[in-house]
């Protein structure tokens, strides 16, 4: 070589560069396509018609009866200037009975939710692994209590927990939620269960540990995620639920915070408290809306992760 | 420390009336280093899982030392096994991990840590022991599965396949720290793999497997130098032996034109006239076409300090590759794709076999 050619650095330096301020998709991804257009705007009309009910619930619950009728997208005024802003909160809160029935439900609710899934753990656990004879069976018949809408149990659910002596009554409530329960959580249990390799147990086998201590050491602490997806779906769905609580509780001392939304709603609407009924409402659905909005990407991951590989 | 006795050992699984294992006969000594090699499906995986116990056994029985474990759960057969997959807990940190059977066996607790820290550091794991697995990497992670074995100084290890997760250069590191682990800890090992050269540098004995039937267990010197049969000697040796089928005339077969010399023994242990004759690469005398098998140069491969010529030749082969005899050269050789050859095997370099049975011929 002659020594006008220049010689190169021993070690490669990397050349200075701009990164693009988006890395570029993959070509034809975002190419247009009608259904993606259709997806699109179903979308989107979704969204906007349930924020636009959220908005209309929310400002409506500080308005006068007046304004809600006569300018329902508007802000709320009136009692702001009369300086009494939560007037309607504070008049659902003192006659609906919502503080008793705020402790009955978050009580009920709670223990319900974690005896559920206390249950259906072991429940999906035993049905995905232990490889039992004909826990396929069972388990589809397990399924099938999804498919059973329960309205269509109310009445003989009635009549057996009236010859109990259980209506009316929160123990009997409360062992109706966790049966009704039982069925969707076990099934979203055992797809998180499946998907856990079969190698950790057969290796906790040869540890020496027994199968009871393999479920509590090794797997349960592995399907976390779904335990507490399951915890909060079921908390939220009971939360709500309003049916069963208005055919078994009649009684002011037993009443969830719908059972009691509802009484309220006779009163309310029979004073034309609109504005006071609307924050009735507000309080029943507020707190788990936050609930959800705080843990949908936990709820998210979870569903989708008991699902697949 | 002991040995491990398979006695008749068979496997079925539900659906097959072919058995997966089909009564094995093997015997390792205390401390010997096994390893099972074969093809994917022939049956390792599960005469291992029946050792450990995490399958059933359907006839036969196992024994380690002098204690018949057929019947016993995997607790109670004092045996450690390192999974393909690793198989750690993912919430548990590596000390926990390791720990976790000396736990279950309620060692005390001070007892316990030191035996971890011993182990971690004979695997250099020490600095990892408050990570969970998932914040390691492949090799730390295979190497967090060794500690769980060795921690608890087991009278077996079960090893199914540990590196085949690792990349090219780590495996071949990590199968050199394996076996000298072993050969110090002393303790009876089964270690399974499909890749024939980790079976030849790690194992003791090798045992071959092909459809849950036990071909050969020997060596790996006496594998390579002596193949039971048709089987062993294709799968053992990479680049993989040369089979050409002859047909005997007298005590002699022609190959390519060329006579091989067949014993009498040789001769008169033949079911049929049809024989195979066997060369591995390195058993060719590489000479000029008129004087050997003729061949015809297709790909040169280069490893600098060998040389493998892939040649095209008018004599038949057994085998995916018929036609291709693949010889080697010293490294550096000038040959080059088209040139012709003749090839001759090397005094000594012939392994005979039985075309009808697959058997080797007697020497
Ligand atoms: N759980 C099982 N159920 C049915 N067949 C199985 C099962 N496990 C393995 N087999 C079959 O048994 C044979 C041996 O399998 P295996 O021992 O895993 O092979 P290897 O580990 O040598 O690749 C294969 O043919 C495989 O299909
Ligand atoms: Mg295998």
């Amino acid at each position: 070589m002659s020594s006008t050619v220049e010689s190169k650095p021993a070690v490669a330096v990397r050349p200075v560069r701009t990164p693009p301020r988006k890395p570029k998709p993959a070509p034809g991804s975002r190419g247009f396509s009608p259904l993606r257009l259709l997806g699109m705007i179903f979308v989107w009309l979704f969204t906007a018609v349930n924020v636009l009910v959220l908005y209309w619930l929310v400002s409506a619950s500080f308005k006068t009866p007046i304004e809600i009728f006569s300018k329902p997208f508007a802000l709320p005024l009136q009692w702001f200037e009369r300086g009494d802003p939560f007037r309607n909160f504070a008049y659902a809160w003192n006659n609906a009975g919502f503080g008793h029935a705020f402790v009955v439900t978050v009580v009920l609710v709670a223990v319900s939710s974690v005896v559920i899934v206390l249950v259906s753990a072991p429940a999906a656990y035993a049905l995905s692994r232990l490889g039992v004879r004909g826990s396929n069976g069972l388990t589809n018949f397990v399924a099938i209590g999804m498919g059973i809408p329960f309205q269509t149990v109310v009445i003989p659910l009635f009549i057996g927990m009236g010859k109990l002596g259980l209506t009316n009554n929160l123990f009997g409530m409360f062992l109706i939620y966790v049966a009704l329960s039982i069925p969707f959580t076990v099934f979203l249990l055992t797809g998180f269960f499946k998907s856990l390799p079969d190698e950790l147990e057969e290796a906790a086998a040869i540890d020496g540990a027994s199968p009871f201590r393999t479920f509590f050491a090794i797997m349960l602490p592995l399907t976390r995620g779904g335990l507490i997806t399951a915890l909060i779906l079921n908390a939220i769905g009971l939360w709500n639920e309003t049916l069963l609580a208005i055919v078994f509780l009649n009684e002011n001392a037993n009443f969830t915070l719908a059972r009691a939304l509802f009484s309220f709603y006779g009163a309310a609407s029979y004073q034309s408290e609109y504005g006071g009924l609307i924050a009735g409402v507000a309080i029943v659905v507020l707190p788990m809306l936050v609930l959800y909005v705080l843990l949908a990407r936990r709820i998210i991951t979870g569903l989708t992760l008991g699902a697949g590989k | 420390m002991a040995t491990v006795t398979f006695d008749g050992t068979t496997r079925y699984y539900a659906g097959n009336p072919v058995p997966a294992v089909d009564g094995l006969d093997l015997e390792v000594a205390d401390g010997e280093f096994l390893v099972l090699v074969g093809p994917s499906g022939c049956g390792k995986s599960t005469t291992l899982r029946m050792l450990a116990g995490l399958e059933g056994i359907d006839d036969g029985a196992i024994r380690i030392g002098d204690r018949d474990v057929t019947n016993l759960p995997p607790k109670d057969r004092d045996i450690a096994m390192v999974f393909q997959n690793y198989a750690l807990y993912p919430h548990m940190t590596v000390a926990d991990n390791i720990g976790f059977h000396l736990k279950i066996a309620k060692m005390p607790k001070a007892e316990r840590l030191e035996r971890v820290r011993e182990a971690a550091e004979l695997l250099d794991l020490t600095p990892y022991l408050d990570r969970k697995p998932a914040k390691l990497s492949g090799g730390q992670r295979q190497r967090v599965a060794m500690g769980r074995a060795i921690v608890r100084r087991p009278q077996v290890f079960c090893m199914d396949e540990p590196l085949s997760n690792l990349d090219a250069k780590l495996r071949v590191q990590t199968r050199t720290q394996i076996a000298s682990l072993q050969r110090r800890l002393g303790v009876t090992t089964i270690y399974v793999t499909h890749d024939q050269v980790e079976a030849m540098t790690m194992g003791d004995r090798v045992a071959v497997l092909k459809d849950g039937l036990l071909q050969q267990c020997d060596t790996p010197i006496g594998l390579f130098g002596k193949p039971a049969n048709l089987f062993v000697a294709g799968f053992i040796g990479s680049p993989a032996m040369n089979l050409i089928p002859a047909t005997v005339e007298g005590d002699s077969a022609r190959v390519g034109g060329r006579p091989v010399q067949l014993t009498r023994d040789q001769v008169s242990a033949l079911t049929s006239p049809s024989v195979v004759v066997g060369v591995r690469p390195e058993g060719w005398r590489i000479l000029s076409p008129a004087e050997g098998i003729e061949a015809t140069v297709e790909v040169v491969e280069e490893l600098g300090s060998d040389q493998y010529l892939y040649c095209s030749s008018p004599v038949e082969q057994i085998g995916a590759d018929a036609n291709q005899f693949t010889v080697r050269a010293p490294g550096m050789s000038p040959w080059q794709r088209g040139d012709k050859l003749g090839l001759a095997p090397e005094t000594g370099a012939v392994h005979l076999f039985d075309a009808e049975t697959g058997a080797r011929l007697p020497d």
